[in-house]
């Protein structure tokens, strides 16, 4: 097993100025589930190509283990790869693809059969090893590509978008099945996709990545509550959150946000750290997760200062929760996640509380998180 | 010459070293020989060029710019024959003889012999008279990180055959003939022959495997065109032209594509028929520009929202991108062009 480290990788493709990755510094740690997950054109397979072989480094140093691999082959970097499609061998029973690997590399049969039917085992494919690819199920064939890369025992694991070609449903059972996978082989996997729900559930930690620059590295749990910008804090989360822009004034030995629709009291913890920087009587814009707004009476009643009114435009009920598209609020929809029992409908005025221990700040100029920057 | 060595020959002469590419006819007029060879050399105003290699009618030059005494290019020229000639003698039999083929073919194809049957002089003749399915496979490695022929051979036939041959063509390129009993391995809908339909389908799937296989354990970036079942011994040198243009017809219509089937560029081949003249004034007076469509990134997009039957979830789905990156894409269409490929 192996941790991967990049320092300072660049991604130039000939006849283009701008980098597809930029100087791209990261630290993998032995048996760690990466989740790099960035909008399209981010990067990130580029990145993960990179780290296969696929693609060469233009610039920096790629390690695994302890060995620079910049000028190494695919085959000899001890890593296996399982991409969104998964090209089953057709003339290849399940058997044969899952060994074709190791028979390529010249393992004994006794131990190519003993990690075919052990990861077969695993997968719970046992049944299948006899069938050709065309007779398995989208669910089947995506374990036989899985499989594939288990039986090589590699030293990391490189996944690009693996459950993209699934159903909803499958994926979300698949996505728990590699998770479960990945932390019994003990195995360190880097797993690239866009689906932030896949990265939030997935990953010990997440990278996000934007035109090729890594904007925030942290653990599912730090990404979500303390992003460090607009766009981490945008991308992270769904619905998305909410943005407001509008102006900090000092009122009464308070600091209070003003938007439009929008008059609350910002907590003294987080005026004050406003007030040594400078922002009073700026403009920033303020973050709102869609779980932040409340419609129970008990906490209005303890918000008195954060209190907001808005009209429902639209209203989703998923059953045990709401969405509500409120207008009336910032120059945008605001949507607002509230308890699927609260009885209110469309085009109805609602009164809600902002939790303002739980806003986000952000410099309108830098768009960095105000309270995150030193 | 890679990289390393062009630095290691540019350090020893203390000049700079520069690889170049050029016609034969370039060649001639700046004084080569009619019919040049590896290890020939001109001076043109204080540049040393020498040939490298030899790639159909291009030659693969270096340029050394600096006056170099007449021992230095004859010792220059002597080291890149003995190389050269190194390669060629440790070469083995069955490379040798596949070489041997892949030069008949490619002589003929430039000579426009498309239907010129395999002489007996051809030593893999014999291998060449049953049904095989035929793969061609460009390869875009840096010369360091290519495969040798017997790994690649080795590594094909534990793929798809221990009947696979593996021919060299051009530098970078190979054609790969397999027999076509493959096709009947494979289970299909309980006939025992497939069908044509299920036969491009499996053709399609070994291609894609062909090109995994190949990227997999050398990187890089490669594509794969593969052919119907054919007797080689009949139509060797059509089969390879028509793979060779399907190749490139792939890579001029369905950019970001890796593998190309000439059943599935036909309406591709007639318009790249036309020249491109008349195509730009079509364009110019269709949309009042020549330039539109032309980056890779909108190319990709319409090929895929076409192929997906202008169905935008299934697109955004399959290019892996939001809803509203493809609508914005698309808008950006209709804004420019004044075409909406929404609706026709």
């Amino acid at each position: 097993m192996a941790g991967v480290r990049l320092e300072n990788v660049y991604k130039k493709y000939a006849g283009t100025d701008k980098a597809s990755v930029t100087d791209f510094t990261l630290d993998i740690q032995d048996k760690e589930f990466l989740v790099l997950v960035g909008p399209s054109g981010c990067g990130k397979s580029t990145t993960l190509r990179m780290i296969a072989g696929l693609e060469e480094i233009s610039e920096g140093k790629l390690y695994i283990g302890d060995r620079v691999v910049n000028d190494v082959a695919p085959k000899d970097r001890d890593i296996a790869m399982v991409f969104q499609s998964y090209a089953l061998y057709p003339h290849m029973n399940v058997y044969q693809n899952m060994a074709f690997g190791l028979k390529l590399r010249k393992f004994r049969k006794d131990e190519i059969d003993r990690r075919v039917r052990e990861a077969a085992r695993t997968l719970e494919i046992e049944h299948l090893l006899d069938r050709k690819p065309k007779a398995l199920s989208g669910g089947q064939r995506q374990r036989v590509a899985l499989g594939r890369a288990i039986v090589r025992e590699p030293q990391v694991f490189l996944m690009d978008e693996p459950l993209s070609n699934l159903d909803a449903k499958l994926r979300t059972q698949m996505r728990a099945n590699i998770s479960k996978l990945m932390k019994r082989l003990e195995t360190t996997c880097i797993y690239v996709t866009h689906d932030q729900t896949e990265a939030m559930t997935m990953g010990d930690r997440i990278v996000v990545m934007k035109d090729g620059y890594i904007q925030q590295s942290a653990t599912p749990e730090v990404l979500y509550n303390n992003p460090v910008n607009l766009f981490v804090a945008g991308f992270i989360g769904a619905p998305a959150m909410n943005f407001l822009t509008g102006q900090l004034v000092e009122e009464g030995g308070a600091v209070r946000f003003k938007a439009t629709g929008v008059n609350v009291e910002v907590p003294a913890g987080k005026a004050q750290l406003l007030r040594s920087k400078g922002y009073i009587g700026r403009e920033i814009i303020v973050g709102v997760r869609p779980e932040d707004f409340h419609e129970e009476p008990v906490f209005i009643e303890a918000s008195p200062n954060s209190i907001i009114n808005a009209t429902i435009e639209v209203s989703e009920n998923l059953g045990h929760e709401m969405f509500l598209y409120l207008a009336g609020l910032g120059k945008d929809n605001v949507i607002a996640r509230v308890d699927g029992r609260a009885g209110v409908r469309e085009n109805q005025n609602i009164k809600l509380a902002i939790d303002m221990n739980k806003i986000h700040l952000f410099d309108k100029e830098t768009e960095l998180n105000i309270l995150e920057t030193k | 010459m890679n990289k390393t060595r062009l630095e290691q020959l540019s350090n020893l002469l203390n000049a700079p070293v520069v690889p170049k590419v050029l016609s034969a006819a370039e060649w001639e007029s700046e004084g080569g020989r009619k019919h040049p060879d590896i290890g020939d050399f001109i001076d043109f105003h204080n540049v040393c060029r020498i040939i490298t290699g030899l790639n159909g009618r291009q030659l693969e030059v270096i340029e050394i710019v600096s006056s170099l005494t007449s021992i230095e290019k004859q010792l220059l020229a002597w080291a890149i024959k003995q190389n050269n000639s190194r390669s060629i003698s440790d070469a083995s039999e069955l490379e040798k003889q596949a070489r041997g083929l892949g030069e008949w073919i490619e002589e003929s194809l430039v000579s426009g012999q498309w239907r010129a049957e395999i002489p007996d002089s051809i030593e893999l003749r014999n291998r060449l008279l049953d049904g095989m399915i035929p793969f061609l496979l460009q390869s875009e490695h840096v010369e360091e990180k290519e495969p040798g022929y017997n790994e690649l051979e080795k590594t094909i036939r534990t793929f798809i055959s221990d009947d696979t041959l593996l021919i060299p063509l051009k530098e970078h390129e190979w054609l790969i003939l397999t027999t076509d009993r493959v096709l009947s391995e494979i289970e299909t809908d309980g006939e025992e022959v497939p069908d044509s339909e299920e036969t491009k389908e499996i053709l399609s799937s070994l291609a894609e495997g062909l090109y995994d296989l190949v990227t997999g354990e050398w990187g890089g970036e490669c594509h794969v065109a593969a052919g119907e079942p054919f007797i080689p011994a009949e139509s060797l040198v059509r089969l390879v032209g028509t793979l060779r243009e399907t190749v490139f017809l792939g890579r001029k219509f369905h950019v970001g594509m890796h593998v190309h089937l000439p059943w599935l560029v036909h309406l591709e081949r007639l318009l790249s028929g036309i020249p491109e003249q008349v195509r730009s004034r079509f364009v110019e007076e269709m949309m009042g520009r020549p330039d539109l469509f032309t980056d890779p990134e909108t190319i990709s997009t319409l090929d895929a929202f076409f192929s997906m039957d202008c169905n935008v979830s299934e697109t955004a789905k399959k290019l892996y991108i939001h809803r509203n990156t493809l609508l914005y894409r698309l808008d950006k269409i209709k804004h420019e062009a004044g075409l909406d490929v929404r609706s026709f």
